[in-house]
């Protein structure tokens, strides 16, 4: 480890307070350090991203002492070897000057920028005396705890738990909860897509080529070269993902729902579904058909600009190439406040032509457990659940829900952005601690104003991250994590088809100041009087623990950095059950058909697909059966102002790291020749965009490439806070526009807005 | 037989992500400010709904006649006996002469060496230790091939013995060993 030098840090640090303004070297940063050549931890290390929240498996190499050579790890067969602009540029965030390597603790007003360097002892102390009292004074469900999801948000939300706040929320209803909770009420689980093995694929707006994830960027792309499938991209902007389609159709904004009802009414009407499937997996069938009658192609041409034509023919196309085709469910799903049904009438397309279970189309992930049930043997190991006993159960209700309608989302990270209303109002409650470790809410959340409002408001924020991001500009504390590049953690299950698990193993010493989120998390609780809730003393021994002590497991896991067990299974698919049977003596026996269809059973009330649910209808009356409603997203004399992922740019985290920041640094404004013109507006030029909660400037790019009624912009652009040098000021600021909105029923965030563009 | 290095740059798989662009960077210790490869994603041509974008790799073409070894005073640009363009750091004076006279506008001055740098296929890094380039290493989509055109059974050979290319101003004589599998515009041609 590289010793922490007095005696290096800048004069203008001072050698008391180490306090300054900020200029161009902060306190706590790792300018502040000497630099001196990264120590590596082996040859050549096996690991986990986490330049996104795909997290691929990767292979990391110490060049001369210098930086990090980052690859995929080719064990893992889906995704290649292969990685990413944002992955490879993994030694450029380690290496940052930016980059926070000491505790900090803020010595002027919230948000002032003016920071003390402090010991991991006071930092620790610090979070005690505020949680301890507010816990004291008002309830510990006075304190929220938001985190990134992933590898290290268990061990945050077990803090929570410990500390006895129910108020734990992930990005979920920022980004990709809407999905997960449609297929939760019609399937009892989430899905997966098998893109690769596809013949005939559907997408609406889901940017795979843009938004990099690995495995399914790579399958779509094998489906497309190798196997000549078809893609129909539904977007209002001419993306990458549209460029590589066979036909694009530019939707109109957030009425995507429409075209996916009227594909289900063709498929109804002109008796393409699989009635086979629907009579022996499905209830809710006729509720559900009701419903759609009235959906027709022309209706839809009218609300969402697609041709009524395109829309038949599509849906015909779709059920010939069934059941190896599949209508994408997307992934940002905030794209109207009507995203339940239409992520709902996205998979009742999947079901009508029977895809679930079979190649190229939708299904469930196969973990260990479920396995090795139908190999008859131990094929995976299972993992075990550290669990600790006696965790305390809180007494307060979430704050999400006092409203029934939003029943499913607690589990699935809860409605975020409800920490606003009570912060702000008290709604349902009062909240006045926040907790934080790798979010950054005042990029991701809409309204940005409201967002600082609440942060100012709050007696005590805490945030961990890698950076001062533009949220973490308004903690009080801020508890430096280490990079991935630096941690150790727990096996990860990264089961598709079949078992598999991988881990995370540090690939360089420790360069500053800084500790893993689970040892930050597990101290905090050790200075807050919970130590009785840690009983592991370190990541081996929760490691060994998941194994159920089988050293030999483990350390072939983590040599290997990612092992997959046994062949694809898909229970449905005559050709991978006999593989599977062939290979395994005692294996369950297939039904008459050669398949497992008979052992085909969804974890709802009915144990069968609801495309109509009475669960739901219980707890929010009127959606119990996909609908749809008019969901008014802009004002007529308005723009819609739409926004979407760049490949080198990951949301609200990487627009400071130094490569990924010199290949892109600002967002331009995409908008329509005759749009561009009828303003005035030429490319290159400055300009202003005003919505109902905020005004932002950027620069035009004038392109046939968006809808003449809609303006995009790439998100994660346009920080306000002074620390992140690099990205500060640059681009249009996406939260600022976006008014504070919640979908009904999944909870989520919606961004999708109306604006004015001007010329400035 | 020699060898002939060349690069195969499929630009309907290529997907303008920079993966490569990062990879070259981290594998050779690109300075911040210049670089040795990067994709231009330009457009969208066409008119709507029938657009496409040009997925345009720039980086050094390997040409067989090579203007930037011409003009060289020193010897310092030279071709070696595998085939690659590369440069000797301690024979480069900074004349910048190799700089004016390429015409894919490729070559610059390494503001840490002082010397002309470009990129070489990574030819003293990943090839020596006989691994493939880092672009080609990293590419998510599998757009870039790379290999030995003139060994009848390798991957380049058969891609352009099966596939349409091209390369970039081949009316200039200079032989560029990077080719490119244009864009069919509807669908990824296999």
């Amino acid at each position: 480890m590289i010793k922490l030098d007095r005696r290096n840090f800048i004069k203008g640090a001072g050698a008391g307070g180490a306090t300054c303004a900020l200029a161009t070297m902060l306190p706590g940063s790792l300018a502040a350090l000497e630099k001196e050549p990264l120590k590596a931890v082996g040859k050549e290390v096996a690991s986990i991203c986490e330049m996104c929240s795909t997290r691929c498996p990767i292979s990391a190499r110490v060049v001369d002492g210098k930086n990090v050579f980052i690859t995929g790890n080719k064990e893992a067969k889906s995704f290649g070897g292969k990685v990413c602009a944002r992955g490879g540029a993994g030694h450029s965030l380690l290496y940052d000057p930016q980059r926070i390597v000491n505790p900090l603790k803020r010595v002027g007003e919230r948000g002032e920028g003016k920071w003390a360097e402090i010991s991991w002892d006071e930092a620790y102390k610090m979070m005690a005396t505020n949680l301890n009292r507010i816990k004291r004074e008002h309830g510990p469900e006075a304190v929220a705890f938001s985190s990134k999801k992933g590898s290290l948000s268990g061990h945050f939300f077990h803090l929570a738990k410990a500390f006895g706040s129910p108020n734990t929320f992930t990005h979920g209803s920022l980004c990709p909860g809407a999905y997960v909770i449609a297929a939760k009420s019609m399937f009892g689980t989430k899905l997966k897509r098998d893109l690769g093995n596809s013949e005939y694929i559907i997408n609406f707006g889901h940017n795979i080529y843009e938004g990099i994830n690995m495995s399914e960027t790579r399958g779509m792309m094998k489906a497309q070269s190798e196997r000549g499938a078809k893609l129909v991209v539904f977007e209002p902007r001419f993306s990458v993902v549209a460029d590589k389609a066979d036909e694009w159709h530019a939707v109109r904004p957030g009425t995507d729902v429409a075209v996916a009802l009227a594909l289900c009414h063709v498929l109804i009407t002109d008796k393409l579904y699989d009635q086979a499937f629907v009579e022996r997996y499905v209830v809710g069938f006729e509720a559900f058909a009701a419903e759609v009658k009235a959906y027709t192609p022309e209706w839809a041409e009218g609300i969402t600009d697609v041709k009524a034509k395109d829309i038949r023919r599509i849906a015909h196309e779709l059920a010939a190439a069934a059941p190896h085709a599949v209508v994408d469910f997307g992934h940002r799903a905030t794209f109207t406040t009507e995203e339940f049904d239409m992520r709902r009438a996205i998979f009742a397309a999947n079901v009508l032509i029977g895809n679930i279970e079979r190649k190229g189309g939708l299904y469930l992930g196969k973990k260990a457990k479920t396995y090795n049930k139908f190999a008859g043997e131990t094929v995976a190991p299972k993992l075990a659940k550290p669990g600790v006993e006696g965790m305390p159960k809180p007494t307060a209700k979430r704050i999400d829900q006092m409203d029934k309608q939003y029943t499913m989302v607690w589990k699935n990270g809860g409605v975020y952005q409800s920490i606003l209303a009570a912060t702000l109002e008290a709604k349902p409650y009062q909240l006045r601690g926040w907790v934080m470790s790798r979010t950054n809410p005042m990029q991701t959340m809409t309204d940005r104003a409201k967002v600082l409002a609440a942060l100012k408001k709050m007696e005590f924020v805490a945030v961990c991250d890698v950076y001062i991001s533009e949220t973490a500009a308004y903690a009080d504390l801020i508890l430096p994590e280490s990079t991935y590049l630096e941690r150790d953690e727990e096996i990860a299950d990264k089961s598709g088809k079949n078992p598999a698990y991988y881990v995370r193993q540090r690939v360089v010493e420790t360069i500053g100041n800084t500790k893993p989120s689970w040892q930050i998390f597990k101290e905090v609780g050790d200075a807050l009087g919970l130590s009785k809730f840690y009983p592991w003393a370190n990541m081996e021994t929760l490691q060994l623990a998941q194994m159920n002590r089988d050293d030999k497991a483990l350390r072939h896991i983590k040599e290997k950095g990612y092992v997959s067990y046994g062949k694809p299974l898909m229970l449905r698919e005559p050709s991978m059950v006999a593989k599977f049977t062939d290979t395994y003596a005692n294996a369950r026996t297939p039904d008459d058909d050669g398949t497992y269809a008979s052992a085909l059973k969804f974890k709802t009330p009915s144990g069968k697909i609801e495309l109509s649910s009475a669960a739901v209808e219980a707890f929010a009356p009127g959606r119990g059966v996909i609908r749809y409603r008019d969901a008014p997203l802009k004002r007529a004399d308005e723009l819609y102002f739409i926004q979407g992922k760049v490949a080198v740019h990951t949301n609200g985290a990487t627009h400071n790291v130094p490569i990924l920041a010199n290949l892109m640094a600002d967002n331009a404004v995409w908008i329509h020749p005759l749009t561009a013109g009828r303003l005035g507006i030429s490319h290159g030029d400055a300009i202003r965009l005003t919505s109902s909660v905020g005004s932002e400037t950027s620069y035009a790019m004038v392109t046939p490439g968006i809808r003449q009624d809609t303006v995009f912009a790439y998100m994660g652009f346009g920080s306000k806070n002074k620390e992140l040098i690099r990205a500060s000021g640059k681009g249009l600021h996406c939260g600022n526009l976006l008014p504070d909105s919640t979908a009904p029923v999944v909870g989520m965030n919606l961004h999708t807005t109306g604006v004015k563009v001007e010329k400035v | 037989m020699s060898k002939r290095y060349v690069m195969v740059h499929d630009e309907n798989k290529c997907i303008g992500c920079q993966a490569c662009n990062v990879a070259c960077r981290s594998e050779n210790g690109t300075p911040e400010g210049v670089t040795r490869l990067q994709v231009r994603v330009e457009g969208p041509f066409g008119q709507a709904p029938n657009l496409h974008f040009k997925y345009h790799r720039v980086s050094c073409q390997q040409c067989e006649d090579a203007p930037c070894v011409k003009v060289c005073p020193t010897g310092a640009a030279y071709v070696g006996e595998d085939g690659i363009v590369t440069i000797k750091e301690d024979k480069c004076v900074g004349c910048m002469y190799c700089v004016a006279a390429c015409p894919y506008k490729v070559r610059f001055v390494n503001p840490e060496t002082k010397a002309t740098d470009k990129c070489n296929f990574c030819k003293d890094t990943r090839l020596a230790r006989g691994e493939l380039p880092a672009c080609v290493t990293v590419c998510p989509t599998n757009a870039l091939t790379f290999g030995d055109a003139n060994e009848p059974d390798s991957e380049v050979a058969k891609l352009l013995n099966t596939k349409p290319s091209y390369q970039d101003k081949i009316h200039l004589g200079t032989k560029p060993r990077i080719y490119r599998i244009p864009t069919k515009r509807g669908g990824i041609e296999s």
